[in-house]
């Protein structure tokens, strides 16, 4: 027992150092300077309750919160969906590792084009006189262009759905990669259609990976702050927007009392999560 | 081989278009790259022209494309092997419940739910006031790693799920060193997932922005320098770039399928099988 | 078109020649040295000029290195990490902010050379003897400190500068008049329900709330003590009128980095918005028309400013200033000024541009012949005339210059709100 704990601790060490260096010590460091008064900071020692009290005062935060769970879920379902549906495709219907491999590189290649140049393409994708409404315009589906398109819920999450699906497929496709697959041909010998294989052998021996996926995504959306200000033409606000207004002015203990509101909501979430599928025990 | 059921072209299908929605802003940036010499970054097009493939070789007004896009690279592969190495070895440590692995565990995925901008404040903060200053090697790097990692350790999470020990416990029963289980029998069943780790983690650190804007030293990096750039006049340039990169990531896949299929028939003929298993 | 760059660089190198005899007359193991010297400026890309960095090491030796960031990073960087940067170039309202974590030196004015000739903007407030100063963080309100190492602003010339002026502008709205079709005269316009569904104007803070006070005021709605310094209760009522347009949908999306405002003019999803100078030229270089509004209630105006880190000293530190004189001695006002921007010695600039090109810019007259810009594209033909005119009658009409409130928090919660309505 002793052993194991030595041989794991070595194990995780460079982990745990990175982690201490560049994640914790930081932390630590900006919580300290938010009380501080000393003369080299002005950010001064109004790091006191009074931006909580405000936080879970205001009707405001309240909808923001509100907002970007909404946003998560909605989100969540959807990558879900796609996201399932590609990693089974790829695990079980692509038949050799190469082109199972061939296929992933060609989702990843959208991703190797920064994302500002890819924000940017959005207005002539989705504009008023983007590709899409013209294709629609010439198609005579629609008589003048679609605003929604753009600067709206639905191109947040359009957005949202296409940088984030591969985070789902991936976990899934690799929990998949690990079913036993004379499971399957048992399940069939004994008379299971596709559609019975699907639910009752494949999808609870994925779990994990939806899991390790959800967790991606919901800790994603939650954080954003970037997408939405762009998709949305920053007419809608998400948590991720009001820390970084509140960092624009220097308003630190503002910016970090709001932080710590969301990493706790989200750590709540998760570890709720991982209650109904405890994605370490089942290692 | 076996006939496809219905259900593939169907899935198939869905994953076509599926395609399609990732490329869409790909096939944008293309089409609008050959925009004419007086022409936006928006519809309509003025004319067509490679005059913004030719600008993206010249200097531009604000910022250094090329500079930055090598310290890119650089710090993308950086980023890459470490995120693999710590990821597997942390993915091994957590197959075992060890004292502290809970706390270590809810450290990880606190660091993909962190405000980026609170970590890359904080390394710049600690950084700065110790005297070690920042730079793209060192501060964006470990910034980086702060969020390359989590996706790294639960994508092991998902590769070490039901693990068969069996191949393990045979091997060491045969004499086989903790090493030799890891090298010859571990590692050869990871290794296709391990490609996944490592392309997150290189496209995760490529193009990252939040953690790396106030680490990144005096020099910064792609994003960074693109960011910089689109404070002021921006022109199709950017989409130059964006369908060069997209060019040669298709001739780099293109050259992986060709590079495995020698390598499958070189080992058919050798009589080996590996590889080989239909899936 | 090539002849006439031509013609400018001589121009150039002669007076960049004349001024290298007269400012350097150091000894030559100095000027050896200074050539090791690395100043690294961190700034937005609005002002972070290859060509300027080029320039410096061909005229002054050493070596600038700048790096271009969003001006929340310069920002947070000023802020944080004094280390990081030895030449801040941010703006005059966050020095207001960035100034009192003490990360910068105040500069002695009496190493400035052309201090003197420093626009009065930037030292009385003062365009003209007898000119109002407009409301809002005025530059030379957090122009000046006590002295070395002191943290308090003064109101008056103490010798002791927090920022050198770099580039600033009086802005206003940009519109389509293609796609309006008659004139525009006041802010209030950006409220008109006639272009519901095609306005924009900043996400920024600071600055948004100003654009919001001015259309506000135009429409008579209220009546502000300050714009620049609004009381929660004007906040209050002026954020209510915007959230009122908003949710009825005036506005098609708000923009934060300049690219965006030209892109959306550019692609017609906005016909009018609050908009920067350069930007509409860059909507205009694309063929595409595009005014720069003269309103009658006035500008909104702001302006930059370079600092020195609190670390800089010795060698470094004279680097720094030989830049900072040579920054102001004309050939960067020049280069800015043909962006449309001003400079802060205006009279040092004109040595540096073709007689054409500062009637165009400054004296708002018509152009004689093509007006090019520094990346050598043709952005004028002969005869137009630069909107809003002459520098007096841009900078003297200014209203409100960019801010930070007293009630600053309770600001930033109220935009908030409005966003997230």
């Amino acid at each position: 027992m002793r052993r194991a704990n030595i041989n794991s601790w070595l194990l995780a060490a460079p982990l745990t150092a990175v982690l201490a260096v560049f994640l914790v010590l930081p932390i630590l460091l900006i919580v300290a300077v938010s009380f501080w008064t000393a003369d080299e900071f002005t950010f001064g020692p109004d790091f006191q309750f009074g931006n909580y009290d405000y936080l879970f005062g205001s009707a405001v935060a309240w909808k923001v919160f509100g907002l970007t769970m909404l946003m998560a879920a909605i989100v969540w379902a959807l990558t879900l969906v796609i996201g399932f549906t590609v990693a089974y495709f790829l695990a079980f219907h692509i038949r050799t590792l190469k082109w199972q491999m061939v296929l992933f590189l060609l989702t990843t290649i959208p991703f190797w084009t920064s994302n500002i140049i890819r924000m940017i393409s959005w207005i002539p994708l989705l504009g008023k006189n983007g590709l899409v409404n013209q294709a629609l315009l010439g198609a005579g589906l629609i008589d003048e262009p679609l605003q929604w398109l753009l600067y709206s819920g639905f191109s947040v999450c359009l957005a949202f759905v296409h940088l984030y699906t591969l985070f789902m497929v991936v976990p899934i496709f690799n929990t998949m990669m690990r079913i036993d697959r004379a499971l399957i041909e048992a399940a069939r010998d004994a008379g299971a259609s596709g559609f019975q294989i699907l639910t009752n052998v494949i999808l609870p021996l994925t779990k994990p990976g939806i899991m390790i996926g959800s967790i991606f995504v919901i800790a994603l959306v939650m954080s954003d702050f970037v997408t939405t200000r762009f998709m949305s033409g920053s007419q809608l606000a998400n948590v991720g927007r009001l820390i970084a207004n509140d960092i624009g002015l220097l308003q630190y203990p503002s910016a970090s009392a709001t932080a710590v509101v969301l990493l706790v909501t989200v750590l709540l979430i998760i570890g709720a999560m991982l209650r109904v599928v405890d994605i370490r025990k089942e290692l | 081989m076996e006939k496809r059921p219905a259900s593939f072209y169907v899935l198939g299908a869905f994953f076509a278009a599926f395609m399609l929605f990732l490329y869409g802003p790909t096939i944008t940036i293309a089409i609008l790259s050959f925009q004419g010499p007086d022409g936006g970054l928006t519809f309509p097009l003025r004319g067509v022209s490679l005059n913004w493939f030719r600008e993206l070789f010249m200097d531009q007004a604000v910022g250094d494309i090329w500079g930055s896009f090598r310290r890119s690279l650089v710090l993308g592969l950086m980023v890459m092997v470490t995120t693999v190495v710590v990821s597997v070895m942390a993915g091994l440590a957590f197959r075992r419940h060890f004292a502290g692995s809970t706390v270590l565990f809810y450290l990880v995925v606190g660091s993909l739910v962190i405000p980026s901008i609170l970590v890359s404040m904080g390394v710049g903060l600690l950084f700065d006031r110790t005297g070690l200053g920042s730079h793209w090697a060192t501060t964006a790097f470990g910034a980086q790693l702060t969020w390359t990692l989590p996706f790294g350790i639960l994508i092991m999470f998902a590769v070490f799920n039901r693990f068969n020990p069996a191949y393990e416990e045979a091997a060491r029963d045969q004499g086989a060193s903790t090493w030799q289980v890891f090298a010859h029998v571990v590692l050869p069943l990871i290794a296709p997932a391990l490609v996944g780790v490592a392309l997150f983690g290189f496209t995760l650190s490529y193009d990252e922005i939040a953690r790396t804007i106030l680490v990144s030293g005096s020099r910064n990096t792609l994003p960074l320098e693109i960011w910089g750039m689109t404070t002021n006049v921006t022109s199709p340039v950017l989409y130059a770039l964006g369908t060069l990169t997209t060019l040669f990531s298709l001739t780099l896949v293109a050259a992986v399928i060709v590079a495995v299929t020698v390598m499958q028939r070189a080992r058919a003929r050798n009589g080996s099988d590996a590889g080989k298993g239909d899936l | 078109m090539s002849k006439m760059r031509y013609s400018r660089r001589s121009v150039l190198k002669g007076g960049a020649a004349a001024f290298a005899a007269s400012a350097l007359p150091a000894p030559m193991i100095w000027a050896q040295e200074i050539k090791d010297v690395v100043l690294r400026q961190a700034g937005t890309g609005v002002s972070a000029f290859n060509e300027v960095a080029a320039k410096v090491k061909e005229d002054l030796g050493f070596t600038l290195e700048m790096t271009a960031l969003d001006s929340d990073a310069v920002t947070q960087r000023a802020a944080t990490q004094p280390d990081s940067y030895d030449i801040a170039d941010i703006e005059y309202w966050i020095c207001k902010k960035v100034w009192p974590t003490g990360n910068l030196q105040a500069m002695d004015v009496s190493k400035i050379k052309n201090y003197d000739k420093i626009v009065g903007i930037f030292r009385n407030g003062k365009l003209a003897p007898d000119s109002v100063i407009a409301q809002g963080t005025a530059p030379h309100t957090v122009g000046f400190v006590e002295g070395p190492g002191s943290k308090t602003f003064v109101q008056e010339e103490s010798g002791w500068m927090t920022l050198i002026p770099t580039i600033y502008n009086a802005d206003t709205l940009g519109i389509r008049p293609d796609l309006i079709g008659r004139p525009i005269e006041s802010w209030a316009e950006l409220l008109n329900p006639e272009f519901k569904g095609k306005a924009s104007i900043l996400d920024i803070s600071s600055i948004g709330i100003m654009d919001m006070a001015m259309v506000c005021e135009a429409m008579g709605a209220i009546k502000y003590a300050d714009k620049g310094n609004m009381t929660t209760d004007e906040i209050d009522k002026t954020i209510a009128i915007f959230t009122e347009a908003k949710k009825a949908g005036q506005f098609r999306a708000f923009w934060k980095s300049f690219d965006e405002s030209v892109n959306l003019m550019a692609s017609g999803e906005v016909v009018i918005q609050s908009m920067w100078s350069p930007a509409i030229t860059a909507v205009r270089a694309q063929g595409i028309p595009c005014v720069y509004q003269p309103l009658k209630e006035g500008y909104r105006s702001w302006g930059g400013g370079i600092g020195l880190s609190a670390g800089l000293t010795g060698l470094p530190l004279d680097a720094a200033y030989e830049y900072i004189n040579w920054y102001l001695s004309g050939w960067v006002g020049g280069f800015l000024m043909r962006q449309g921007y001003y400079s802060a010695v205006p009279e040092t600039s004109k040595e540096f541009m073709s007689a054409d090109e500062w009637g165009f810019w400054f004296e708002g007259k018509p152009a004689t012949g093509d007006i090019v810009s520094p990346q050598g594209t043709v952005i004028e033909k002969a005869g137009a005339v630069r909107d809003g005119g002459s520098f007096e009658d841009r900078m003297g009409k200014v209203a409100c210059w960019n801010s930070v409130m007293d009630e600053n928090q309770y600001m930033v919660r109220k935009w908030n709100e409005f966003i997230a309505a």
